[in-house]
Protein backbone atom coordinates (compact mmCIF):
# COMPACT_ATOMS: atom_id res chain seq x y z
CA UNK A 1 0.00 0.00 0.00
CA UNK A 2 2.67 2.43 1.18
CA UNK A 3 0.65 5.56 0.51
CA UNK A 4 -0.68 4.75 -3.23
CA UNK A 5 -4.10 6.99 -3.32
CA UNK A 6 -7.24 4.38 -2.07
CA UNK A 7 -10.42 5.17 -3.58
CA UNK A 8 -12.98 5.79 -0.79
CA UNK A 9 -16.49 4.89 -2.88
CA UNK A 10 -19.44 6.64 -2.88
CA UNK A 11 -22.98 5.91 -2.95
CA UNK A 12 -22.77 6.43 -7.29
CA UNK A 13 -19.67 4.86 -7.38
CA UNK A 14 -20.14 1.98 -4.66
CA UNK A 15 -21.22 -0.75 -8.04
CA UNK A 16 -18.21 -0.33 -9.38
CA UNK A 17 -15.96 -1.01 -6.85
CA UNK A 18 -18.78 -3.96 -5.77
CA UNK A 19 -18.13 -5.49 -9.16
CA UNK A 20 -14.39 -5.11 -9.52
CA UNK A 21 -14.20 -6.76 -5.51
CA UNK A 22 -16.46 -9.68 -7.01
CA UNK A 23 -13.97 -9.97 -10.41
CA UNK A 24 -16.19 -8.01 -12.80
CA UNK A 25 -15.82 -5.09 -14.33
CA UNK A 26 -19.30 -3.12 -14.92
CA UNK A 27 -19.08 0.59 -16.51
CA UNK A 28 -22.17 3.14 -15.99
CA UNK A 29 -24.59 2.47 -18.97
CA UNK A 30 -28.01 4.30 -19.92
CA UNK A 31 -30.87 1.97 -21.34
CA UNK A 32 -32.79 5.81 -21.67
CA UNK A 33 -30.07 6.66 -24.96
CA UNK A 34 -27.87 3.70 -24.89
CA UNK A 35 -25.01 4.91 -24.24
CA UNK A 36 -21.96 3.56 -21.99
CA UNK A 37 -20.05 6.69 -20.01
CA UNK A 38 -17.44 7.03 -17.47
CA UNK A 39 -16.83 8.56 -14.82
CA UNK A 40 -19.72 8.27 -13.19
CA UNK A 41 -22.18 11.14 -12.36
CA UNK A 42 -25.37 11.36 -11.18
CA UNK A 43 -27.22 11.25 -14.29
CA UNK A 44 -26.27 10.16 -17.80
CA UNK A 45 -23.79 13.37 -19.19
CA UNK A 46 -25.81 12.66 -22.86
CA UNK A 47 -29.77 12.54 -22.01
CA UNK A 48 -29.69 13.81 -18.24
CA UNK A 49 -31.61 10.34 -17.37
CA UNK A 50 -31.13 9.75 -13.76
CA UNK A 51 -32.06 5.48 -14.14
CA UNK A 52 -28.84 4.44 -15.62
CA UNK A 53 -27.39 0.74 -14.68
CA UNK A 54 -23.55 -0.49 -14.09
CA UNK A 55 -23.56 -3.19 -16.55
CA UNK A 56 -20.75 -5.74 -17.29
CA UNK A 57 -18.17 -5.21 -19.94
CA UNK A 58 -16.19 -7.94 -21.88
CA UNK A 59 -12.81 -6.54 -20.57
CA UNK A 60 -11.04 -6.40 -23.86
CA UNK A 61 -10.39 -3.24 -25.47
CA UNK A 62 -7.12 -1.20 -27.00
CA UNK A 63 -5.07 1.69 -25.73
CA UNK A 64 -6.30 4.86 -26.56
CA UNK A 65 -3.08 6.59 -25.31
CA UNK A 66 -0.51 5.93 -23.82
CA UNK A 67 2.53 7.80 -21.42
CA UNK A 68 5.07 6.42 -19.54
CA UNK A 69 5.20 8.06 -15.57
CA UNK A 70 8.68 8.25 -14.33
CA UNK A 71 8.14 11.20 -12.02
CA UNK A 72 5.02 9.70 -9.55
CA UNK A 73 2.52 11.89 -8.05
CA UNK A 74 3.22 10.55 -4.47
CA UNK A 75 4.53 7.62 -2.70
CA UNK A 76 3.17 4.16 -3.49
CA UNK A 77 3.93 4.30 -7.35
CA UNK A 78 6.74 1.84 -8.70
CA UNK A 79 8.01 3.87 -11.43
CA UNK A 80 8.44 4.22 -14.20
CA UNK A 81 4.54 2.88 -15.28
CA UNK A 82 2.23 2.76 -18.32
CA UNK A 83 -0.77 5.25 -17.34
CA UNK A 84 -3.09 4.84 -20.08
CA UNK A 85 -6.53 5.62 -21.51
CA UNK A 86 -7.96 2.30 -22.51
CA UNK A 87 -10.80 2.32 -24.89
CA UNK A 88 -12.95 -0.69 -24.25
CA UNK A 89 -15.09 -2.60 -26.93
CA UNK A 90 -18.24 -1.47 -25.64
CA UNK A 91 -16.44 2.09 -26.48
CA UNK A 92 -16.29 3.99 -23.34
CA UNK A 93 -13.01 4.93 -22.30
CA UNK A 94 -11.40 4.75 -18.40
CA UNK A 95 -7.40 6.05 -17.24
CA UNK A 96 -5.73 2.44 -16.17
CA UNK A 97 -2.82 0.57 -16.42
CA UNK A 98 -1.09 -1.57 -18.68
CA UNK A 99 0.97 -4.14 -16.67
CA UNK A 100 2.72 -7.47 -18.07
CA UNK A 101 5.18 -5.95 -20.37
CA UNK A 102 7.50 -3.19 -20.13
CA UNK A 103 6.41 0.33 -20.08
CA UNK A 104 8.26 1.62 -22.98
CA UNK A 105 6.61 -1.38 -25.01
CA UNK A 106 3.32 -0.24 -24.31
CA UNK A 107 1.55 0.83 -27.75
CA UNK A 108 -1.22 3.01 -28.92
CA UNK A 109 -3.64 0.79 -30.71
CA UNK A 110 -2.36 -2.39 -28.85
CA UNK A 111 -5.12 -4.81 -27.59
CA UNK A 112 -5.53 -5.36 -24.21
CA UNK A 113 -7.57 -7.43 -21.58
CA UNK A 114 -8.68 -6.45 -18.19
CA UNK A 115 -7.07 -8.08 -14.95
CA UNK A 116 -8.00 -7.05 -11.31
CA UNK A 117 -5.94 -6.39 -8.56
CA UNK A 118 -6.88 -6.19 -5.20
CA UNK A 119 -5.64 -3.03 -3.21
CA UNK A 120 -7.16 -3.30 -0.30
CA UNK A 121 -9.82 -4.98 1.00
CA UNK A 122 -12.31 -2.96 0.11
CA UNK A 123 -10.93 -1.74 -2.99
CA UNK A 124 -9.79 -4.00 -6.28
CA UNK A 125 -8.37 -1.71 -9.36
CA UNK A 126 -9.04 -2.79 -12.79
CA UNK A 127 -5.64 -2.86 -14.52
CA UNK A 128 -4.87 -4.40 -18.44
CA UNK A 129 -2.25 -6.66 -19.91
CA UNK A 130 -1.62 -7.32 -23.34
CA UNK A 131 -4.36 -9.80 -24.72
CA UNK A 132 -1.69 -11.67 -26.53
CA UNK A 133 1.36 -10.87 -24.67
CA UNK A 134 3.61 -11.95 -27.71
CA UNK A 135 2.35 -9.43 -29.94
CA UNK B 1 -18.73 58.06 -27.23
CA UNK B 2 -21.68 55.76 -28.69
CA UNK B 3 -22.95 53.96 -25.06
CA UNK B 4 -21.62 50.80 -25.77
CA UNK B 5 -18.22 52.38 -27.03
CA UNK B 6 -18.24 54.11 -23.23
CA UNK B 7 -18.87 51.01 -21.58
CA UNK B 8 -16.34 48.69 -23.57
CA UNK B 9 -14.08 47.08 -20.85
CA UNK B 10 -10.83 48.05 -20.85
CA UNK B 11 -7.54 47.01 -18.56
CA UNK B 12 -5.73 50.16 -17.70
CA UNK B 13 -3.89 48.91 -14.58
CA UNK B 14 -1.50 45.69 -13.86
CA UNK B 15 0.82 44.61 -11.03
CA UNK B 16 3.16 41.71 -10.74
CA UNK B 17 4.74 40.98 -7.41
CA UNK B 18 7.83 39.14 -6.90
CA UNK B 19 7.46 35.68 -8.85
CA UNK B 20 10.46 33.20 -7.00
CA UNK B 21 10.21 29.24 -6.21
CA UNK B 22 9.20 30.80 -2.50
CA UNK B 23 8.52 33.70 -1.12
CA UNK B 24 8.74 32.37 2.86
CA UNK B 25 8.78 35.68 4.48
CA UNK B 26 5.30 36.74 2.21
CA UNK B 27 2.34 35.81 3.01
CA UNK B 28 -0.49 34.71 0.11
CA UNK B 29 -2.71 37.79 1.51
CA UNK B 30 -0.23 40.02 1.70
CA UNK B 31 0.87 39.08 -1.93
CA UNK B 32 -2.84 39.55 -2.78
CA UNK B 33 -2.98 42.85 -1.49
CA UNK B 34 0.29 44.17 -2.91
CA UNK B 35 -0.83 43.01 -6.11
CA UNK B 36 -4.29 44.79 -5.80
CA UNK B 37 -3.08 47.67 -4.61
CA UNK B 38 -0.31 47.97 -7.32
CA UNK B 39 -3.05 47.50 -10.17
CA UNK B 40 -5.12 50.31 -8.98
CA UNK B 41 -1.69 52.51 -8.47
CA UNK B 42 -0.87 51.19 -12.33
CA UNK B 43 -3.81 52.57 -13.08
CA UNK B 44 -3.52 55.94 -11.33
CA UNK B 45 -6.81 55.35 -9.11
CA UNK B 46 -6.84 55.61 -5.12
CA UNK B 47 -8.28 52.63 -3.37
CA UNK B 48 -11.55 54.19 -3.06
CA UNK B 49 -11.97 54.79 -6.59
CA UNK B 50 -12.38 50.83 -6.87
CA UNK B 51 -16.15 49.75 -6.55
CA UNK B 52 -15.61 45.66 -7.58
CA UNK B 53 -13.54 43.10 -6.10
CA UNK B 54 -12.35 39.57 -7.71
CA UNK B 55 -9.77 38.81 -5.35
CA UNK B 56 -8.70 35.26 -4.49
CA UNK B 57 -6.22 34.15 -2.08
CA UNK B 58 -5.11 31.52 0.32
CA UNK B 59 -5.19 32.76 3.42
CA UNK B 60 -3.90 33.74 6.45
CA UNK B 61 -6.00 36.82 6.75
CA UNK B 62 -9.47 38.05 5.98
CA UNK B 63 -11.93 35.45 4.70
CA UNK B 64 -9.59 33.64 2.15
CA UNK B 65 -11.16 33.70 -1.73
CA UNK B 66 -13.99 36.19 -0.38
CA UNK B 67 -13.29 39.10 -1.86
CA UNK B 68 -16.10 40.85 -0.03
CA UNK B 69 -13.62 41.14 3.11
CA UNK B 70 -11.55 43.93 1.45
CA UNK B 71 -15.13 46.04 1.20
CA UNK B 72 -13.37 48.31 4.03
CA UNK B 73 -10.30 48.71 1.96
CA UNK B 74 -11.99 49.40 -1.26
CA UNK B 75 -14.65 51.81 0.07
CA UNK B 76 -17.78 50.88 -1.14
CA UNK B 77 -17.93 47.73 -3.00
CA UNK B 78 -20.88 47.01 -5.07
CA UNK B 79 -19.80 43.90 -7.15
CA UNK B 80 -17.62 40.85 -5.54
CA UNK B 81 -16.62 37.41 -6.51
CA UNK B 82 -15.55 34.23 -3.94
CA UNK B 83 -14.86 31.29 -6.55
CA UNK B 84 -10.61 31.06 -7.49
CA UNK B 85 -10.95 30.93 -11.40
CA UNK B 86 -13.49 33.32 -11.44
CA UNK B 87 -10.69 35.48 -10.12
CA UNK B 88 -8.03 35.20 -11.68
CA UNK B 89 -7.04 35.60 -15.75
CA UNK B 90 -8.76 35.44 -18.48
CA UNK B 91 -11.91 34.40 -17.00
CA UNK B 92 -11.99 36.55 -13.96
CA UNK B 93 -11.33 39.78 -17.23
CA UNK B 94 -14.11 37.85 -18.33
CA UNK B 95 -16.55 38.75 -15.40
CA UNK B 96 -15.38 42.16 -14.80
CA UNK B 97 -16.08 42.92 -18.05
CA UNK B 98 -19.65 41.67 -17.77
CA UNK B 99 -20.19 43.79 -14.62
CA UNK B 100 -18.58 47.08 -16.10
CA UNK B 101 -20.60 46.92 -19.50
CA UNK B 102 -23.63 46.04 -17.39
CA UNK B 103 -23.21 48.70 -15.22
CA UNK B 104 -23.08 46.67 -12.11
CA UNK B 105 -19.78 48.05 -11.32
CA UNK B 106 -17.38 50.98 -12.74
CA UNK B 107 -14.28 49.66 -11.62
CA UNK B 108 -13.18 46.36 -10.74
CA UNK B 109 -10.04 44.83 -9.90
CA UNK B 110 -8.72 41.45 -10.53
CA UNK B 111 -6.33 39.11 -8.89
CA UNK B 112 -4.60 37.87 -6.00
CA UNK B 113 -2.52 34.97 -4.86
CA UNK B 114 -2.98 31.20 -4.45
CA UNK B 115 0.04 29.13 -2.98
CA UNK B 116 -0.50 25.47 -4.07
CA UNK B 117 2.51 24.85 -2.35
CA UNK B 118 1.36 25.78 1.28
CA UNK B 119 -2.30 24.03 1.07
CA UNK B 120 -4.05 26.56 3.25
CA UNK B 121 -7.60 27.36 2.17
CA UNK B 122 -9.43 26.02 -0.80
CA UNK B 123 -7.89 23.19 -2.77
CA UNK B 124 -5.97 24.39 -6.29
CA UNK B 125 -8.19 23.11 -9.36
CA UNK B 126 -5.93 19.64 -10.02
CA UNK B 127 -5.16 19.22 -6.65
CA UNK B 128 -5.90 18.26 -3.43
CA UNK B 129 -9.42 17.16 -3.68
CA UNK B 130 -9.46 13.28 -4.40
CA UNK B 131 -10.40 11.95 -7.68
CA UNK B 132 -11.26 8.58 -7.51
CA UNK B 133 -11.24 7.64 -10.93
CA UNK B 134 -7.16 9.14 -11.28
CA UNK B 135 -5.44 9.65 -8.43
CA UNK B 136 -5.01 5.55 -7.74
CA UNK B 137 -3.36 5.03 -10.92
CA UNK B 138 -1.04 7.99 -10.38
CA UNK B 139 -2.56 10.09 -12.83
CA UNK B 140 -1.59 13.88 -12.25
CA UNK B 141 -1.93 17.10 -14.29
CA UNK B 142 1.57 16.70 -16.11
CA UNK B 143 0.62 13.20 -16.98
CA UNK B 144 -3.05 13.97 -18.31
CA UNK B 145 -1.22 16.50 -20.60
CA UNK B 146 1.19 13.96 -21.94
CA UNK B 147 -1.96 11.61 -22.92
CA UNK B 148 -3.03 14.22 -24.94
CA UNK B 149 -0.03 14.89 -26.45
CA UNK B 150 1.12 10.76 -26.82
CA UNK B 151 -2.05 10.56 -28.87
CA UNK B 152 -1.47 13.91 -30.66
CA UNK B 153 2.23 12.67 -31.94
CA UNK B 154 0.63 9.21 -33.03
CA UNK B 155 -1.71 10.41 -35.18
CA UNK B 156 0.06 13.55 -36.75
CA UNK B 157 3.36 12.75 -36.36
CA UNK B 158 4.60 15.40 -33.69
CA UNK B 159 7.90 14.79 -32.90
CA UNK B 160 9.92 15.21 -29.44
CA UNK B 161 11.84 17.61 -31.35
CA UNK B 162 9.29 19.57 -32.17
CA UNK B 163 8.39 19.88 -28.60
CA UNK B 164 11.74 20.34 -27.09
CA UNK B 165 11.82 23.85 -29.66
CA UNK B 166 8.63 25.21 -28.12
CA UNK B 167 10.48 24.69 -24.63
CA UNK B 168 13.36 25.86 -25.32
CA UNK B 169 12.17 28.60 -27.53
CA UNK B 170 9.63 30.01 -24.59
CA UNK B 171 12.13 29.11 -22.09
CA UNK B 172 15.36 31.33 -23.74
CA UNK B 173 13.16 33.78 -23.69
CA UNK B 174 12.39 33.91 -19.91
CA UNK B 175 16.31 33.30 -19.85
CA UNK B 176 17.19 36.99 -20.71
CA UNK B 177 13.94 38.53 -18.84
CA UNK B 178 15.02 39.97 -15.74
CA UNK B 179 11.50 39.29 -14.06
CA UNK B 180 11.61 35.63 -15.00
CA UNK B 181 12.32 32.87 -12.04
CA UNK B 182 14.56 31.47 -14.55
CA UNK B 183 16.45 34.66 -15.28
CA UNK B 184 20.03 33.68 -16.47
CA UNK B 185 19.24 29.72 -16.82
CA UNK B 186 19.99 28.73 -20.43
CA UNK B 187 19.74 29.12 -23.03
CA UNK B 188 18.55 26.09 -24.20
CA UNK B 189 19.16 23.97 -26.99
CA UNK B 190 16.59 21.20 -28.44
CA UNK B 191 19.08 18.56 -27.33
CA UNK B 192 19.18 19.93 -24.04
CA UNK B 193 15.67 19.97 -23.23
CA UNK B 194 15.70 16.14 -24.68
CA UNK B 195 18.60 14.75 -22.76
CA UNK B 196 16.46 16.51 -19.57
CA UNK B 197 15.18 13.42 -17.46
CA UNK B 198 11.99 12.07 -18.11
CA UNK B 199 8.69 13.05 -16.03
CA UNK B 200 5.62 11.69 -18.12
CA UNK B 201 6.25 10.64 -21.78
CA UNK B 202 6.58 12.50 -24.18
CA UNK B 203 7.54 15.33 -21.59
CA UNK B 204 11.20 15.54 -20.37
CA UNK B 205 11.75 17.88 -17.08
CA UNK B 206 12.23 20.90 -19.47
CA UNK B 207 8.91 20.44 -21.53
CA UNK B 208 7.29 21.16 -18.32
CA UNK B 209 6.47 24.27 -16.44
CA UNK B 210 8.02 25.73 -13.03
CA UNK B 211 6.61 25.59 -9.62
CA UNK B 212 7.05 28.63 -7.23
CA UNK B 213 5.14 31.59 -5.39
CA UNK B 214 3.91 35.05 -6.83
CA UNK B 215 1.00 37.07 -6.96
CA UNK B 216 -0.71 39.08 -9.80
CA UNK B 217 -3.71 41.77 -10.23
CA UNK B 218 -5.01 43.80 -13.00
CA UNK B 219 -7.72 46.69 -12.84
CA UNK B 220 -10.62 46.69 -15.20
CA UNK B 221 -13.06 49.31 -16.25
CA UNK B 222 -15.79 50.79 -18.63
CA UNK B 223 -13.87 53.13 -21.80
CA UNK B 224 -15.01 55.83 -20.88
CA UNK B 225 -13.37 56.23 -17.29
CA UNK B 226 -10.19 55.26 -19.33
CA UNK B 227 -10.11 58.28 -20.80
CA UNK B 228 -9.33 60.22 -17.68
CA UNK B 229 -6.15 58.07 -16.90
CA UNK B 230 -2.75 57.73 -17.30
CA UNK B 231 -2.45 54.23 -19.27
CA UNK B 232 -2.74 53.33 -22.42
CA UNK B 233 -6.43 51.38 -22.19
CA UNK B 234 -6.19 48.13 -23.90
CA UNK B 235 -9.24 47.20 -24.48
CA UNK B 236 -11.55 43.60 -24.48
CA UNK B 237 -12.59 43.12 -28.13
CA UNK B 238 -13.66 39.86 -27.76
CA UNK B 239 -14.13 36.97 -25.49
CA UNK B 240 -15.10 33.38 -24.95
CA UNK B 241 -14.99 30.01 -22.58
CA UNK B 242 -15.26 26.26 -23.62
CA UNK B 243 -16.46 23.44 -21.04
CA UNK B 244 -15.40 19.71 -22.04
CA UNK B 245 -15.87 17.94 -18.40
CA UNK B 246 -14.33 17.73 -14.80
CA UNK B 247 -10.78 18.79 -14.74
CA UNK B 248 -8.32 15.87 -14.52
CA UNK B 249 -10.99 13.53 -13.52
CA UNK B 250 -12.01 12.00 -16.60
CA UNK B 251 -9.99 10.37 -19.39
CA UNK B 252 -8.32 12.89 -21.70
CA UNK B 253 -9.43 11.79 -25.14
CA UNK B 254 -7.80 14.09 -28.07
CA UNK B 255 -10.63 13.05 -30.10
CA UNK B 256 -13.15 15.22 -27.41
CA UNK B 257 -10.22 17.48 -25.90
CA UNK B 258 -7.73 17.92 -28.56
CA UNK B 259 -9.25 20.67 -30.65
CA UNK B 260 -10.78 22.82 -26.74
CA UNK B 261 -10.64 26.25 -27.66
CA UNK B 262 -11.07 25.94 -31.05
CA UNK B 263 -15.08 26.80 -30.92
CA UNK B 264 -13.92 29.59 -27.96
CA UNK B 265 -11.56 30.90 -30.43
CA UNK B 266 -14.44 31.41 -33.59
CA UNK B 267 -16.24 33.20 -30.92
CA UNK B 268 -14.09 35.45 -29.82
CA UNK B 269 -12.66 36.46 -32.51
CA UNK B 270 -15.45 36.50 -34.01
CA UNK B 271 -17.01 39.47 -31.90
CA UNK B 272 -13.37 40.70 -32.28
CA UNK B 273 -13.82 41.03 -35.79
CA UNK B 274 -10.14 40.08 -36.00
CA UNK B 275 -8.68 36.77 -37.30
CA UNK B 276 -5.85 34.59 -35.40
CA UNK B 277 -3.16 36.02 -38.36
CA UNK B 278 -4.00 39.54 -37.39
CA UNK B 279 -2.87 39.12 -33.42
CA UNK B 280 0.29 40.46 -32.83
CA UNK B 281 1.16 38.74 -30.11
CA UNK B 282 0.53 35.46 -28.17
CA UNK B 283 -0.19 35.01 -24.42
CA UNK B 284 -0.93 31.29 -23.79
CA UNK B 285 -1.44 28.64 -21.02
CA UNK B 286 2.03 26.68 -21.43
CA UNK B 287 1.76 24.22 -18.70
CA UNK B 288 3.55 21.87 -21.27
CA UNK B 289 5.86 22.32 -24.58
CA UNK B 290 2.94 20.25 -26.30
CA UNK B 291 0.41 22.22 -25.17
CA UNK B 292 1.27 25.79 -27.50
CA UNK B 293 1.73 23.63 -30.64
CA UNK B 294 -1.81 22.38 -29.99
CA UNK B 295 -3.18 25.80 -29.16
CA UNK B 296 -1.76 27.56 -32.25
CA UNK B 297 -4.07 24.57 -34.17
CA UNK B 298 -7.19 25.13 -32.11
CA UNK B 299 -7.07 28.74 -32.91
CA UNK B 300 -6.45 28.51 -36.25
CA UNK B 301 -2.84 29.48 -37.02
CA UNK B 302 -2.88 26.56 -38.97
CA UNK B 303 -4.67 23.01 -39.48
CA UNK B 304 -4.69 20.45 -36.94
CA UNK B 305 -1.74 17.96 -36.83
CA UNK B 306 0.36 21.08 -38.83
CA UNK B 307 1.55 22.72 -35.47
CA UNK B 308 4.84 20.89 -34.85
CA UNK B 309 5.54 21.80 -38.67
CA UNK B 310 4.89 25.37 -37.83
CA UNK B 311 6.70 26.11 -34.76
CA UNK B 312 10.07 24.71 -36.66
CA UNK B 313 9.51 27.80 -39.21
CA UNK B 314 10.40 29.71 -35.76
CA UNK B 315 6.69 30.92 -35.89
CA UNK B 316 6.48 31.57 -32.04
CA UNK B 317 9.61 33.28 -31.16
CA UNK B 318 9.49 36.75 -30.10
CA UNK B 319 10.69 38.00 -33.83
CA UNK B 320 8.80 35.14 -35.17
CA UNK B 321 5.28 35.06 -37.54
CA UNK B 322 2.98 34.36 -34.26
CA UNK B 323 5.35 35.26 -30.96
CA UNK B 324 4.00 33.41 -28.38
CA UNK B 325 4.81 33.82 -24.47
CA UNK B 326 7.85 36.93 -24.60
CA UNK B 327 8.31 36.71 -21.05
CA UNK B 328 8.93 33.21 -20.77
CA UNK B 329 5.20 32.34 -20.34
CA UNK B 330 4.46 29.70 -17.25
CA UNK B 331 8.34 27.42 -18.91
CA UNK B 332 10.41 30.25 -17.22
CA UNK B 333 9.05 33.63 -16.50
CA UNK B 334 6.29 32.27 -13.33
CA UNK B 335 3.96 29.66 -12.43
CA UNK B 336 2.40 30.50 -9.17
CA UNK B 337 -0.84 28.85 -9.10
CA UNK B 338 -4.31 30.34 -10.38
CA UNK B 339 -2.57 33.76 -10.32
CA UNK B 340 -0.25 32.53 -13.36
CA UNK B 341 -3.33 33.02 -15.29
CA UNK B 342 -3.26 36.72 -14.54
CA UNK B 343 0.43 36.70 -15.66
CA UNK B 344 -0.86 35.71 -19.07
CA UNK B 345 -3.47 38.74 -18.88
CA UNK B 346 -0.28 41.47 -17.51
CA UNK B 347 1.75 40.29 -20.67
CA UNK B 348 -0.63 40.42 -23.15
CA UNK B 349 -1.63 44.23 -21.70
CA UNK B 350 2.01 45.17 -21.51
CA UNK B 351 3.00 44.18 -25.00
CA UNK B 352 -0.28 46.20 -26.29
CA UNK B 353 1.02 49.09 -23.74
CA UNK B 354 4.63 48.72 -25.84
CA UNK B 355 6.32 48.35 -21.89
CA UNK B 356 6.85 44.46 -22.23
CA UNK B 357 10.52 43.63 -21.54
CA UNK B 358 10.55 41.19 -25.17
CA UNK B 359 8.19 43.99 -26.89
CA UNK B 360 7.17 42.77 -30.19
CA UNK B 361 7.12 45.97 -31.95
CA UNK B 362 3.67 47.67 -32.63
CA UNK B 363 2.10 45.02 -31.34
CA UNK B 364 -2.02 46.52 -31.69
CA UNK B 365 -4.03 42.71 -31.10
CA UNK B 366 -2.95 40.50 -28.98
CA UNK B 367 -4.72 37.21 -27.20
CA UNK B 368 -4.48 36.16 -23.83
CA UNK B 369 -5.61 32.23 -23.06
CA UNK B 370 -5.99 30.11 -20.07
CA UNK B 371 -6.23 26.59 -19.42
CA UNK B 372 -5.98 24.02 -22.07
CA UNK B 373 -6.76 19.94 -23.13
CA UNK B 374 -6.23 18.57 -19.55
CA UNK B 375 -7.62 21.02 -18.05
CA UNK B 376 -10.46 20.22 -19.78
CA UNK B 377 -11.70 23.52 -20.07
CA UNK B 378 -10.27 26.86 -22.09
CA UNK B 379 -10.85 31.10 -21.77
CA UNK B 380 -9.37 33.16 -24.48
CA UNK B 381 -9.47 37.32 -24.90
CA UNK B 382 -8.74 39.06 -28.03
CA UNK B 383 -6.88 42.46 -26.37
CA UNK B 384 -6.07 45.76 -28.31
CA UNK B 385 -5.29 49.15 -28.08
CA UNK B 386 -8.15 51.24 -28.25
CA UNK B 387 -6.95 54.07 -30.13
Amino acid sequence: MSGRPVPTPSALTAPFWDATRRGELRMPFCDGCGSWFFTPEARCPRCLAAGWRYRGVAGTGTVYSVTVVHRAPGPGFDVPFALAIVELDEGVSLLSHVVGVAPEDVRIGQRVRVRLRPLTERITVPEFAPEDPTS
Amino acid sequence: MSRDDARRAVVVGVHATDQALSLPHRTPHDLALEAALGAIRDAGLDPREVDGAQLDWSGPGGAAGEGSSWARLLGDLAWTSDAQLDNSGVRGLLKASAAVGAGLAHTVVVGGCKLVSRGTGNAPVGAGAPLEFADVWGSYVVAQFALVAARHMHRFGTTPEQLALVAATIRNAGSTNPEAMMAGRGPYSVADVLASRLVATPFHLLDCCIVGEGGAAFVVTTAERAADLPATPVALLGGAMEYHQAAYADPPRYDEVGQIGRRAGARAFGAAGRGPQDVDVFALYDPNSFEVIRQLEALGLCAEGEGGPLVETGAIGVDGKHPVNPDGGCLAHAWNGTQQMSLRVIEAVRQLRGTAVHQVPDARTAVVANAGAGAQHYELAVLGRLS
